[in-house]
């Protein structure tokens, strides 16, 4: 099996592939230059593993919740491979990989994955890493809010969510864990089917009327 | 023979299409979002980036099909993919998706200009059209008047100083409460209205061969507000008469004083029955042909970008998969 995972719903972006039960995973960059990093970043890592990347079975992508950008690179170019190469489309969310990833570092009991969602926010799941299994829906909460309920039920933390709001989260133990991890997302996405389109994660309405642009840039 | 896939997605519409380098255009596909942006005046770019992702693929894979090639290993030589100007957020899905395509089927790939790809669609219904070309752009986005040595060879003679002549259509429905877009309303509505029935100041279309519509926006706006009784009908002819006036008088001067055989006209607000009547006059006047491309060829759509791409990818400007967006680029910068 060849399988590849693209990780891009935080400002960092990563790939993961699986060739034949070895996987690698590389970090290609973490400032938000999705655009220019991913397809280079893919061909490296196929030419070290000396597979062409029409040889590709299996896609693995995060469709959110994160960085509307970086997800929007990630989940087109899991489309174009999956058109180019007839590879089977996988997805995962940003949260539960986050989770995943927490528990192949063996931690246990409660987490809550929080994704940095800007603008004051988070996007913020709870999961039994036990079960790895979801005990709430995500959603996305200002830090201030979340505070009390941990509190009240603690948790691990893990995400740059939890990294950049510490402070405001109160409680918990902030694992070290930002980007949700490809090779996790490879593991997490075996014996899942296959879908058609990838709708993004995005836990918000666009946000028309605010950033309302009464330009018609073309046509 | 060299056979392209074009992509583009740099506003509101998502289009794939396929063109051979003898220029015929074996399939073209375009999926608009413009719905979406009805009720809010305009696009707005966090629905158009949605909205792409969401048709991006289904829109390749029918270019290809329609173009009776098997999407998992079409005949191509090449893709070609709007990589600016235009909305950040919406060409990064084009692109994303384009070097994935270059990738799994390792085929060369070309960021082009969309602008570019405008001036190459009067090219797409008369391949051998004759140089010098000077063209009329007017679209939402832009508006500019460009001279053509031949395919690629361009040279911006004059372009607009504020708004784009259709942001001017779109302004002037708003405030008239016609809706979004305002191109086609306002050009249907002056059919049945008198232009001589209100008289706006000529004249300030800009210095040179440069473009300006800011004045005529507020020249309307002032006129129905003084005016109040003036019927809808007759606001929207004598706006748009006066518009395409003020631009074929740029184009004229553009023409006499260049060398050009033949003029065209592109971008969306090309579809202007005013307008493509003008060029046409203007071009019998004075001996040359007129290329009045098809409205699916004026407004935005993947034939033109996989043509700019033909040429580009036929003098060695193949991209590197580490190309950015670029929202911004200028036609200048096109080399
Ligand atoms: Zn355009």
């Amino acid at each position: 099996m060849i399988a590849l995972a693209i990780e891009t719903a935080t400002p960092a972006c990563a790939v993961a592939l699986e060739v034949d039960e070895a996987t690698s995973e590389e970090v290609l960059d973490l400032e938000r230059r999705h655009t220019e990093v991913l397809v280079p970043g893919v061909a490296r890592l196929l030419k070290a593993a000396e597979v062409a990347a029409g040889a590709i079975e299996r896609v693995v992508v995060d469709r959110g919740p994160g960085l509307y950008t970086g997800l929007r690179v990630g989940i087109a170019t899991a489309l174009g491979l999956a058109l180019a190469t007839g590879a089977d489309l996988v997805e995962v969310t940003s949260l539960e990989v986050l989770a995943a990833a927490a528990a192949r570092l063996g931690a246990t009991g409660e987490l809550v994955a929080l994704v940095d969602g800007r603008r004051g926010e988070v996007f913020a799941q709870r999961y039994s890493l036990e079960a790895l299994a979801a005990l709430d829906a995500p959603r996305v909460v200002r830090p201030e809010v979340l505070a009390p309920e941990l509190a009240e039920r603690p948790a691990l933390l893990c995400g740059d969510g939890a990294r950049r709001y510490r402070e405001a989260l109160g409680a918990g133990e902030v694992l070290d864990l930002a980007v949700p991890s490809p090779a996790a997302a490879l593991e997490l996405a075996r014996g899942r089917g296959a879908v058609e389109a990838v709708v993004p994660l995005y836990l918000r309405e666009a946000d028309a009327v605010a950033n309302f642009s009464t330009r018609t840039r073309a046509t | 023979m060299e056979r392209v896939l074009g992509i583009e997605t740099s506003c509101d519409e998502t289009a794939a299409a396929v063109v051979t380098s003898r220029l015929d255009v074996e399939s073209s596909v375009v999926e608009s979002s413009i719905d979406q942006h009805r009720d809010y005046g305009g696009v707005v770019p966090e629905l158009a980036g949605r909205a792409h992702v969401a048709t991006i693929r289904p829109v390749v894979e029918r270019a290809l099909v329609e173009a009776d090639l098997d999407p998992r290993r079409p005949d191509i030589t090449g893709i070609a993919v709007t990589a600016g100007p235009g909305l950040v957020g919406s060409l990064l899905v084009g692109l994303s998706f384009a070097k994935a395509l270059a990738l799994a089927w390792d085929l060369p790939y070309v960021g082009v200009n969309h602008l570019e790809g405008h001036l190459f669609a009067p090219l797409l219904e008369a391949p051998s059209l004759e140089w010098p070309l000077v063209t009329l752009l007017v679209s939402g986005g832009h508006s500019m008047i460009v001279h053509q040595r031949g395919p690629g060879e361009h040279e911006v003679l004059g372009e607009t100083l504020d708004d784009a002549a259709g942001e001017a259509y779109d302004k002037v429905a708003r405030w008239l409460g016609l809706g979004y877009p305002g191109g086609p309303v306002i050009d249907r509505l002056a059919r049945e209205g008198s232009p001589e029935a209100l008289a706006l100041p000529r004249g300030m279309l800009g210095p040179g061969l440069d473009l300006s519509f800011s004045g005529l926006k507020t020249a309307v706006v002032r006129a129905s507000e003084d005016h109040p009784d003036l019927a809808l009908a007759d606001v929207a002819a004598a706006f748009q008469a006066t518009l395409a006036e003020q631009l074929l008088r740029k184009l004229r001067a553009a023409l006499e004083a260049s060398d050009a055989r033949s003029v065209a006209l592109a971008g969306g607000v090309a579809a202007n029955s005013a307008l493509r009547e003008g060029v046409a006059a203007l071009a019998r006047e004075r001996g040359i042909a007129a290329h009045l491309p098809a409205l699916a060829m004026c407004t935005d759509n993947a034939a033109m970008i996989a043509a700019a791409g033909l040429h580009r990818l036929a003098h060695g400007g193949a991209s590197a998969l580490g190309l950015s967006a670029r929202p911004a680029w200028d036609l200048r910068e096109v080399a």
